[in-house]
């Protein structure tokens, strides 16, 4: 008999897969665009106006870094919440509702967005993913942002109904480790939207219909970073779960140890807001004290990543053992290399821990003074989000899909391909990204290069430089292809018995070592809250007090739409003159 | 095959990261390795693992980890 | 709860980098006294720029010793001033603020960077111990044109700096016979006086006039010309103070030529 996730919950099945499949749909464009800045930007091939260059970043940033990561992991956190719990979701109809909020709110922000390139729709929304006003998009942006992160929160209730309708079953068990998991995530992911929603709601939005005609642009911006920093652990968490409860069976073995997985979420919990001045070293407006508290926050974060290293790499060892294993380091040849899914978890996991070298310079106040917002940054989050987060998305989706489709993976060994030609594209792009970033290249720039001076690299030249994120560019679209080739096939096929059962990795050290209060959601939320408060009510407050709520009559900024570069200039001028 | 060809080519992938850093890594010591010397380098070594994972180890040559998949 | 003994030591050990790195940091921070952006800039109102004390007329300043200050307005998408010249080995303090969407004030290949927000100043003391030449570049996105915001920071030797100005202001035409007067205006914009020479030359003569400009203060200096000595006919001019240059030509008519007699100046601008 088989026993897979589309055999167990056929219903939720079919949300899972709606989500994975809009999650590849915007990787697929992101994706695209990607490739198309890449040539665009090192001069290779450039088939767009410079100015429209914009409107693809734009569309990269949302379709990558929010859509693709978030309707994925709503995805994962389902599976992970139905499958330890062994019940199926309270109510469909609701779980279709949030989904189809999620759909609603990305389609408004893509049809904003698509507006700065196509002349028929009149809306225009250049702002860049991170929409700092007074750059001003069309109000259908923020709503489309709204409607998407509302249609998170509920999925997040979902996923804390189920769990409740469960523990009325279960008084006295633990929490098991996935829907613990998604659980605190969600928390962290309730505390730090809340910034950003109420800025939307009652600054942003109010001020781009018109009603209220200022805004202050260094709360809004601050209001961002409060989230900002705290979605990166929200794309994060689900490849933490993923290399948690996965990789461990995958390689053969069990999860080394259940409560320090526990201890992992509940820190990031607790610290993932609090540290969003990170973003704002070199804002000016926020004392110095302040920015040191983020960092202090931000390098104690270091901790439970430090430790899921240690986690990953010891069960994978254990499991490597178990599968005849031996010696040192002769074990790494007993993991199932061939296997795309172990195979890209365990490479993004790799290239997670070289993200994080470059994470520490970046945490560093001082030392971020020399790479902020240069290509280093993105160099650095091609690392995390774009491979740790993104191939171990990809990876998975090797065993999901089948899970959820009852179809059996059309491809392996062009799996594995894939895996691996992404991780050496993105060798050579990221590369190639951190050092032009320690020589001042600049990110979000369509054309770097300047009149007054050139960049002068350490080593090589720039135009080697650029030759590389071409290179890496183009290998890591062909595996994107060959990904979306290998779904798309997949779905094709037909339905198919040997699909693995759903299950997911046993523990060494289970719940019942875990102390009974790291279950105590209630405890560490409050936790979490007062941590944010310490953090962040004497910054806002001195923003607040200096620039007011509404900011001293900072008018919207469309520096696109009905204004060409000569009516801007001249309206500058008149201003200056 | 002393290693499964899965795990051959996820070596090779690994490796070239290591190539490309090591190249960084020698010009902060003033060494300026161009990219044609890094390929040939790296065609080397990948021809050395190479061999060395073809290499029948004590002649059973279809020898591979228990369990590998 | 039960610790593997491994995990126990790499416990302590990942405590151990990451204090570590925040006492680095820390000392980094308040040893050597690296700038810093914070909020002693203080705020604006974008509107109030042109009336601003210090952004109505940006540029540099000199404010004692070897301390400077300089003030930049960005905007959509350029610097005001584009070309900032300071002297090398002294105390230069930037405050950069933004007339409309958020900028940054970028110096290429420095820690001298920071985001520039409207509303806000942004205040940062740098010392820049050597000469040379630096690109300053905007890296935070600011609309359509975002990349082709720049200027140019020129660090010289101190003892090529100053902060003259020369202005001349001189007629066009003189009638012949007729005398005339080409001012030089001269300011000082460092505290100390300025002791200096300016020169014109005009035709085959010239003349030389020996001034102290008051520390952050003008001069002006008057040259008689009399057109008898030159003929008739265009003559150039030159007047010089330092390395500074400002010429013009003079026509000097005759007068049942009927010139238009108009005062229009032949040549007055800035160095
Ligand atoms: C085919 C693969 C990809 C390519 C070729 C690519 C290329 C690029 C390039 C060249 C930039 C820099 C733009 C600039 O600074 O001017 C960029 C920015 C970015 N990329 Fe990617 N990328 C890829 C995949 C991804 C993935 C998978 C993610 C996340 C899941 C991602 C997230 C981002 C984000 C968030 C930005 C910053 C946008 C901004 O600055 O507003 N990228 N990408
Ligand atoms: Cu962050
Ligand atoms: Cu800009």
């Amino acid at each position: 008999m088989r026993n897979a996730y589309v055999d167990q919950f056929p219903a939720e099945a079919k949300v899972i897969k709606a989500a994975f499949w809009s999650s590849f749909l915007a990787l697929a464009i992101g994706g695209s665009l990607g490739l198309l800045q890449a040539l665009h930007r090192t001069d290779v091939l450039r088939i767009m106006e410079a100015p429209d260059y914009y409107t693809v970043l734009t569309a990269h940033g949302v379709l990558l870094a929010i859509t693709f990561t978030i309707f994925f992991l709503v995805g994962i956190f389902t599976w992970g919440v139905t499958t330890s719990l062994d019940r199926g979701l309270v109510d469909l109809r609701f779980t279709w509702g949030w989904y189809a909020m999620m759909v609603v709110g990305t389609v408004l922000v893509g049809v904003s967005i698509l507006g700065g390139v196509v002349d028929a729709i009149p809306m225009n929304a250049d702002v860049l993913f991170t929409f700092y006003a007074p750059l001003q998009p069309h109000p259908a942006f923020y709503v489309g942002l709204v409607l998407f992160v509302v249609g998170t929160w509920l999925a997040g209730a979902d996923w804390f109904r189920t769990w409740l309708a469960w523990r009325s079953d279960n008084p006295d068990e633990r929490i098991p480790l996935p829907t613990f998991m998604a659980l605190t995530t969600t928390l962290f992911w309730y505390l730090c939207t809340l910034g950003v929603a109420l800025s939307i709601l009652l600054l942003l939005l109010p001020w781009s219909l018109g009603i209220v005609d200022s805004v202050n642009p260094l709360l809004t911006r601050t209001l961002f970073w409060y989230f900002g920093h705290a979605v990166v652990y929200f794309w994060l968490m689900p490849a933490y779960m993923l290399w948690y409860v996965m990789l461990p069976k995958l390689s053969g073995g069990k999860l080394f140890s259940d409560p320090l997985a526990r201890v992992v979420f509940v820190l990031f919990l607790l610290l993932s807001t609090p540290t969003g001045i990170h973003h704002q070293y070199l804002d000016p407006g926020i004392a110095e004290g302040y920015k040191f508290i983020a960092m202090t926050n931000t390098m104690f974060l270091l901790l439970p990543s430090l430790l899921t290293a240690f986690t990953v790499v010891a069960s994978m060892e254990h499991g490597a053992r178990q599968r005849g294993g031996t010696g040192y380091l002769g074990w790494l040849k007993a993991l199932p290399w061939r296997d795309p899914v172990f195979t890209g978890m365990a490479l993004a996991g790799l290239m997670f821990a070289a993200a994080g070298f470059s994470g520490m310079i970046n945490a560093g106040m001082n030392i971020n003074y020399l790479v902020h917002n240069t290509w280093w940054i993105v160099g650095h989050f091609h690392l995390t989000v774009g491979t740790a987060v993104a191939l171990t998305f990809m990876a998975a989706a090797y065993w999901f899909i089948p899970q959820v489709t009852g179809k059996e993976l059309w491809n392996r060994s062009l799996g594995l391909v894939q895996v691996l030609v992404w991780f050496v594209g993105m060798t050579f792009m990221s590369n190639a990204m951190h050092r032009s970033g320690l020589f001042g290249v600049p990110r979000r720039t369509a054309e770097p290069q300047y009149e007054n001076f050139a960049f002068e690299p350490a080593a090589g030249s720039m135009g080697e430089i650029n030759a590389q994120v071409a290179l890496g560019a183009t290998l890591l679209t062909v595996s994107l292809a060959l990904f979306l080739l290998n779904m798309v096939m997949t779905s094709l096929g037909g339905s198919s018995d040997e699909i693995p059962d759903n299950t997911y990795a046993e523990t060494l050290s289970g719940p019942e070592d875990a102390p009974v209060v790291l279950d105590n959601l209630k405890l560490w939320t409050a936790i979490a809250t007062v941590l944010v408060i310490f953090a962040y009510t004497l910054p806002l407050a001195s923003i607040i007090d200096a620039g007011g709520l509404f900011g001293p009559g900072i008018d919207g900024f469309q520096l696109a739409i009905e204004a060409g570069p000569a009516f801007v200039l001249e309206s500058v001028r008149e201003v200056i003159a | 095959m002393r290693i499964s060809k899965g795990a051959l080519l996820v070596v090779i992938a690994v490796l070239i990261p290591f190539i490309v850093e090591f190249r960084t890594a020698l010009s902060w010591f003033g060494i300026e390795i161009s990219v044609l010397e890094s390929l040939v380098l790296g065609a080397v070594v990948v021809l050395a693992i190479v061999i060395w994972a073809v290499w029948p180890p004590n002649g059973d040559a279809e020898a591979e980890p228990t369990g590998s998949s | 709860m039960n610790i593997h003994t491994y995990e126990k030591a790499w416990l302590v050990a990942a405590m151990v980098l990451i204090v570590g790195f925040m006492a680095t940091i820390t000392y980094g921070a308040v040893g050597p006294g690296i700038a810093m952006i914070d909020d002693d800039g203080g705020t604006i109102d974008p509107a109030e720029i042109n009336d601003h004390e210090r952004f109505g007329e940006p540029g540099v300043e000199h404010v004692g010793d070897d301390e400077y200050e300089v003030a930049v307005v960005a905007q959509a998408w350029s610097y005001t001033p584009e070309q900032i010249e300071v002297p090398a080995d002294s105390e230069v303090t930037f405050y950069v603020t933004s007339r409309d969407v958020t900028h940054s004030f970028s110096v290429v290949g420095t820690n001298v960077n920071t985001m520039v927000i409207p509303g806000q100043i942004s205040e940062m003391t740098v010392r820049f111990d050597e000469p040379g030449e630096y690109g300053i570049l905007c890296n935070e996105y600011c609309g359509e044109y975002h990349h082709t915001m720049e200027g140019k920071l020129n660090v010289v030797p101190e003892d090529e700096f100053d902060l003259t100005e020369l202005s001349v202001d001189a007629p066009s035409e003189v009638e012949a016979g007729n005398e005339t007067t080409i001012t030089a205006n001269v300011s000082n914009g460092m505290q100390e006086d300025l002791e200096t020479t300016v020169a014109l030359e005009i035709g085959d003569q010239g003349s030389e006039r020996d001034v102290t400009v008051p520390g952050d203060g003008s001069e002006e200096v008057e040259f008689t010309v009399d057109s008898a000595e030159l003929g008739e006919g265009d003559h150039d001019w030159t007047v010089t103070v330092d390395d500074y240059e400002e010429t013009g030509t003079l026509t000097v008519v005759n007068a049942t030529d009927g010139g238009d007699g108009s005062a229009a100046s032949g040549g007055d601008g800035d160095a």
